[in-house]
């Protein structure tokens, strides 16, 4: 989230759409009613009519994977219908640089593809600089090759019958949407979108996200409140983990995973720290080696030193363009080219795509090491449906493992805030926290290596392991401290014109004060800060006072990064620093400084021309990027069908699919498009009564009680056709396998019209696994494809073909 | 053995006074206990008999034994008590038992009064023990079924109660000498010409 | 004691059907599930039971112009002003509370069952195993205790709301003001009020088993007020009128002589 959840209640026009608010986020959305009874309009765009949608002003039902045709048509309607906020798109967005005249687009792809790789050269997608390294620009927005014409350019395409042709989302209801929400361009409306896995588990899914950040800038909508792209992130930590690099390619912070090609500290920081010539622009990336080797001594403690690159070479290094993504992990498996797997708290039998190939991969596994507080379908995989124990050579753990609230530590939600939970009780009998199973594993591993040796010991080795507590448990505390980060050395920093000594082995007070010389440690820099110098643990804060009355509640927690609870919030200002929405008044210049939410740094409005600096101070140009060449797919976000679609052709252009999406190619990956097979569009979802794989949940007989077994939502229309019963037994199928259900018939679901065709769309739940209950139902994920989005890998749960048959 | 001895004859056998008793007993049980459920404050009834939830099934079975007592006096005693025309006649003049009367026609085995009362008995009786079978199960009928039970049952009880005392007041103090008519099953060959004089001719001479 | 009545308000334009209330229910009052099987609906257990004591309902419900609504309901004991439960409870398992609900004392219910078709909104419900009748008390002991129901506590969106009787019929009203025109309040106007009363999107006629005027049913009055005192008056009228006979009249001896016609019955 770029604000938070409470910051929903100040929005005018709420687009929840890629979300299921209401059932996956029942607490947070009490936030949008509170919105609504404040006279919010409140939009819900979803393939399903669903209990987000009852609470809505309207539903507008949309096919599943074109989220980019629905907003790409916003794009153009707001700029063809000059909505956007003018003051703010030449200002905070890069809309006036001149784009290199070589960057082109034609018939679906940008220029520089390569088909075989499936990949961008991205060389052309830069922009035409001065002679000091400064991007051009035309304040004007006239000059054809800036951004804004490209972008014009770009999105006249998406004209209201195209995409009412791709999307199935009739005439009226596009311009419904488009003009309600682009009224929110005005300097003093606030407009907001909540997505969550209906917009990421797409093979488009970052690029869903990014079509509705242009919007959001050209709409004026971020760094303001009841503003922003809000993504509504899920109770098992899932913004927590994310920070702390849950993903292959990351690090701590967001910091970036080496390339086995950096083989040098120097090499690697080049790389990775961007450079600014701009004099406004803060960059505040170009402080990236102090994050990073403040990492590194978190790492390695007194091992890492500036004659031994800190410990670079210890860290492993990814492949130069292999990826390490789940859909990548178990196609390596199912290859047989992995050994073992730490499943902890996690059930990829259930959970994975295409069901077939994991359970497969699966018994490729010499062993397998899961940590749950239930059994589950991965560490049962060996006795599951259709298996043959005795054909099984693999070797399964199951650690018994403390649930959430037996355990101290901090819990991130999805505002950014950093919240430390107390223990509420003992885990029953051998059960531990999966943060101890982790130290006594490395505890055992680092004796191993003490004494046999082994390849790259000195990673191991040299790991300062120092998180335990006198009786030989986790310290959390501990733990927290060095995320943290220590002074390393006694260092004298001058702060705000004051002479101040730092002691060694004290708490670092905030990340402007990381260094890259080894004096200090942090292990992970956006989290500086929670822990204060004094000792006060931020993230136990519970103070109400809400002195902005916007619902910032400063003294709650701690918000990364530093205590900043919306984000870009000096977007909110115009360029001398005077708020766009007195009403809303989130920050303010008073002339000497800024008063309000914490400032993106403390510099002054961008008008002062010395001191001032632009209000995106992580983008290296200082501004927000409308052209976006970070991406893989493109600068702009393309519509493309998805893996599966209902389609032979993509209506915009000739290529059907995401150009740079991996396609994988093992026997179980087989794919059906516009296949008269599988003539049903499909997608899945979470319902409230059961939470993911439903691995927790399933034993819960309340909450089994409410929703006991596997369904498929069916339109009536489809319904009839098919000679469905409500309430009868069917069964889904895909081009990969499965799923055995119960029809529900509804209302819900309506036929589409896509490219003059009738198109129906199902859905089924995917909480549901053979364990348990055992006259229950098995993975939804029987039919979904192993493919993900280009960017993250993020699987494609959400846009597939089945075919639906009575039994 | 003689249906006849001296002055005495012999009105019931002991089927009939069995049957009579069960049914005037269970009625009386389930009356008593029926008041228990009745009427909150009268908690001396459900304590003198081990609690209300108790009481519900001693009422229950007593109303079961009060159904077949039912069927049983009623395949028993239907013929005797089949209306006549005279019936009528002796209803017109209130048995006689309210103001004097002169032409009260004869009676054979019952008067209308008793034949009257057999026939509520019945009528209420049936209907008490199908609405109480209803409400020893309401769940299993539809709600207006089960709702109209409740409330016909506590008619029925209000009008098998109310003839309830008229019988024992006539078949006791009111009517000097029945009442072993129900005992011993012997009344005097005089109570028999008073309250039965067809019946009486019917089945005795009278003794030489 | 002094008497606060309270009310229980359900919003439904408010409730997500998120089935916190239904689970917090069970939490608290120590019931167990069922095994259910899904019947193509999200409503499930099907209907109330004597573990479920409050339920959403769902219902996909099109007006007549056609536009497609999702309805939720959470139903459970209204709590009755005059409640038609307590009336036919011979027991007094079933009594007012001081705060105007209707409370169960579980231990005093002799599973008669004369609630169950009693109650005009069908809640009350029997379990065999234990013969014992099982209903809603609006968490008497967590009132008792300075706090709200379960249900209360946990609904998320501010659906579910309890307070003093008069401030929250107000509330109610003040409510419906702000909503469009089809939306009602439903509960003040029949059976004294119950104490649990509903913002309704829809008419009520829209909902499922949810009565548009309930009444104490009329059987019931009949039961009550009528043929329960008429018992003692008739059995005592006839009782005096026997006696009145027998001191007027006397007893009716019995003639050893039948003499003509005469005949003093």
């Amino acid at each position: 989230m770029t604000n938070h959840y409470i910051d929903l209640k100040n929005s005018d026009v709420i687009l929840i759409m890629g979300s299921n608010a209401a059932e996956n986020h029942p607490i947070a959305f009490k936030w949008i009613m509170r919105a609504k009874d404040a006279g919010a309009r409140v939009i819900h765009v979803d393939p399903r009519y669903t209990r987000t949608s009852a609470r809505c002003d309207y539903h507008v039902p949309i096919r599943s994977g074109t989220d980019i045709a629905f907003l790409g048509g916003m794009i153009n309607y707001i700029i063809e219908g000059n909505k956007f906020f003018r003051d703010y798109v030449v200002n905070y967005t890069n809309a006036s640089f001149l784009v290199n005249p070589d960057f082109s687009f034609k018939d679906g792809l940008f220029s520089g593809y390569d088909a075989k790789k499936r990949t961008y050269n991205k060389d052309t997608w830069t922009f035409q600089k001065d002679e000091n390294g400064v991007p051009l620009k035309d304040p004007t927005l006239k000059h054809p090759q800036c951004v804004f014409q490209l972008l014009k350019r770009h999105y006249s395409r998406y004209t209201l019958d195209k995409v009412s042709s791709i999307t199935g989302v009739s005439k009226e209801n596009l311009l419904k949407v488009y003009e309600e929400y682009s009224a929110t361009g005005a300097p003093d409306k606030a407009g907001t979108e909540c997505y969550a896995l209906g917009w990421t588990h797409h093979t488009s899914g970052s690029q869903n996200i990014r079509t509705m950040a242009i919007i959001q800038l050209l709409l004026g909508n971020m760094g303001i409140a009841g503003g922003g792209i809000n993504a509504l992130r899920g109770e098992p930590n899932v913004q927590g983990s994310t920070d702390h690099c849950i993903l292959y390619g990351n690090l701590p912070g967001y910091l970036k995973m080496p390339n086995a090609s950096l083989a040098k500290l120097e090499e690697y920081l080049k790389k990775n720290t961007p450079t600014s010539n701009d004099p406004q622009s803060a960059n505040y990336y170009q402080n990236y080696p102090n994050f990073f080797v403040s990492w590194l001594k978190s790492l390695y403690g007194d091992a890492a030193t500036p004659e031994n690159g800190f410990g670079y070479s210890w860290l492993p290094k990814l492949d130069d363009g292999k990826h390490y993504s789940q859909l990548h992990l178990f196609d390596r498996m199912y290859e047989g080219g992995i050994k073992g797997l730490f499943a902890h708290g996690t059930d990829p039998a259930v959970s994975s795509p295409n069901t077939n190939k994991t359970r497969k991969a699966l018994e490729k596994l010499d062993w397998l090491v899961c940590a749950n507080i239930f059994d589950n379908e991965t560490a049962s995989f060996w006795f599951g449906p259709g298996v043959d124990p005795k054909q099984i050579k693999t070797e399964v753990f199951l650690l018994p493992a403390a649930a959430t609230m037996e355990k101290e530590g901090s819990q991130s939600n999805s505002g950014r805030w950093v919240q430390w939970k107390y223990k509420a009780a003992t885990p029953p009998g051998d059960a531990i926290s999966c943060g101890d199973i982790q130290i006594r594993m490395m505890d055992a591993i680092k004796a191993l290596y003490a004494k046999e040796g082994g390849p790259n010991a000195e990673s191991i080795l040299n790991l300062k392991w120092d998180y335990k507590d006198r009786q030989g448990n986790m310290d959390v505390l501990k733990v927290a401290k060095q995320i943290n980060g220590h002074w390393e050395a006694d260092v004298e920093v001058v702060d705000a014109g004051e002479k101040k000594l730092f002691k060694k082995g004290g708490l670092v007070p905030t990340f402007g004060m990381l260094r890259s010389d080894g004096s200090t440690s942090c292990g992970n820099w956006i989290m500086s800060g929670s822990f204060g110098a004094d000792g006060e643990n931020k993230m136990a804060r519970r103070g109400k006072d809400d002195p902005t009355g916007l619902g910032l509640y400063p003294n709650w927690s701690f918000a990364w990064p530093v205590n900043r609870r919306i984000i870009y919030n000096r977007a909110s200002c115009d360029i001398y620093g005077r708020p766009y929405n007195p009403k809303r008044k989130l920050l303010e210049w008073t002339g000497e400084k800024w008063v309000g939410d914490v400032p993106d740094g403390p510099w002054p409005p961008m008008a002062d021309k010395e001191k001032g600096k632009y209000p995106f101070i992580m983008k290296s140009d200082g501004v927000a990027s409308l052209f976006g060449p970070a991406m893989a797919e493109g600068p702009f976000p393309e519509h493309y069908e998805p893996l599966e679609g209902p389609l032979a052709k993509n209506p915009l252009s000739s290529q059907l699919i995401n150009p740079t999406i991996e396609i994988f190619s093992s026997d179980l990956d087989q794919v059906a498009n516009a296949s008269e097979k599988f003539p049903y569009v499909c997608t899945t979802y979470s319902c409230t009564e059961h939470w993911c794989s439903g691995a927790l949940t399933r034993w819960q007989a309340w909450l089994l009680e409410m929703q006991p077994e596997l369904y498929v939502e069916i339109g009536e229309e489809l319904a009839r056709e098919l000679e469905i019963a409500n309430g009868s037994k069917v069964k889904v199928s895909s081009a990969r396998g499965e799923a055995k259900c119960i029809a529900m018939v509804t209302k819900r679901f309506r036929p589409f019209t896509i490219e003059g065709r009738t198109v129906h769309q199902v859905g089924l739940p995917f909480n549901y696994g053979w364990l348990y209950p055992e006259d229950g139902s098995d993975s939804t994920n029987f039919l979904t494809p192993s493919v993900g989005d280009a960017n993250t890998f993020c699987p494609e749960y959400k846009a597939f073909m089945v075919n639906v048959t009575r039994i | 053995m003689s249906d006849t001895v001296r002055d005495m004859v012999r009105v019931t056998d002991p089927i009939e006074r069995i049957s009579h008793w069960l049914l005037a007993g269970s009625c009386l049980f389930c009356l008593f206990t029926g008041l228990g459920f009745m009427f909150r404050t009268w908690g001396f009834i459900p304590s003198l008999l081990g609690g209300l939830y108790a009481l519900k099934w001693m009422h229950i079975f007593s109303g079961v034994v009060f159904g077949f007592a039912l069927v049983h006096a009623y395949t028993m005693w239907r013929k005797d008590c089949a209306f006549e025309p005279d019936d009528a006649q002796w209803i017109k003049q209130g048995g006689g038992y309210l103001w004097k009367t002169s032409s009260l026609p004869p009676v054979y085995k019952y008067n209308a009064g008793q034949k009257l009362f057999f026939w509520f008995v019945v009528v209420f009786g049936v209907l008490i023990v199908l609405t109480g079978l209803v409400m020893w199960n309401p769940l299993a009928f539809p709600v207006a079924v089960a709702r109209w039970s409740y409330a016909l049952h506590a008619l029925s009880a209000l009008v098998i109660g109310s003839f309830f005392v008229v019988h024992l007041y006539l078949g006791t103090i009111g009517n000097p000498g029945t009442f072993q008519a129900m005992t011993t099953g012997w009344c005097s060959r005089a109570w028999c010409e008073t309250h039965c004089p067809r019946w009486l001719a019917d089945h005795y001479k009278k003794p030489e | 004691m002094k008497k606060t009545e309270y009310i229980k308000l359900i919003d439904t334009t408010r409730c997500t059907a998120c089935r916190g209330c239904q689970v917090a229910c069970k939490q608290w009052n120590e019931m167990p599930a069922s095994r259910t099987r899904n019947f193509g609906s999200y409503q499930n257990p099907p209907d109330l039971q004597w573990n479920t004591w409050t339920l959403i309902r769902f219902q996909e419900y099109a007006d007549k112009n056609g536009d497609f609504k999702w309805l939720f309901r959470k139903d459970g004991c209204m709590h009755c002003t005059e409640a038609a439960c307590i009336k036919v409870c011979p027991s007094g398992a079933l009594y007012h509370t001081d705060y105007g609900t209707v409370a169960l004392n579980r231990s005093a219910c002799i599973g008669c069952k004369a609630c169950v078709s009693a109650c005009p909104f069908d809640i009350p419900r029997y379990n065999q195993a234990t013969d014992k009748i099982y209903k809603c008390d609006l968490c008497y002991t967590r009132l008792h205790e300075g706090q709200k129901p379960a249900c209360v506590l946990s609904c998320p969106t501010g659906a579910i709301t309890i307070g003093e009787k008069k401030a929250m019929i107000e509330a109610a009203y003040n409510r419906v003001d702000k909503l469009d025109g089809k939306a009602t309040v439903y509960g003040d106007k029949f059976v004294g009020g119950t104490h649990v009363m509903y913002i309704l999107s829809e008419n009520p006629a829209a909902y499922d088993k949810l009565p548009s005027n309930p009444k104490v049913p009329a059987s019931v009055i009949l039961w009550k007020n009528l043929f329960k005192p008429f018992t003692l008056i008739g059995m005592g009228a006839v009782a005096g009128m026997a006696a009145l006979h027998y001191l007027i009249k006397g007893p009716h001896e019995v003639h050893e002589k039948k003499e003509g016609g005469e005949h003093d019955v």
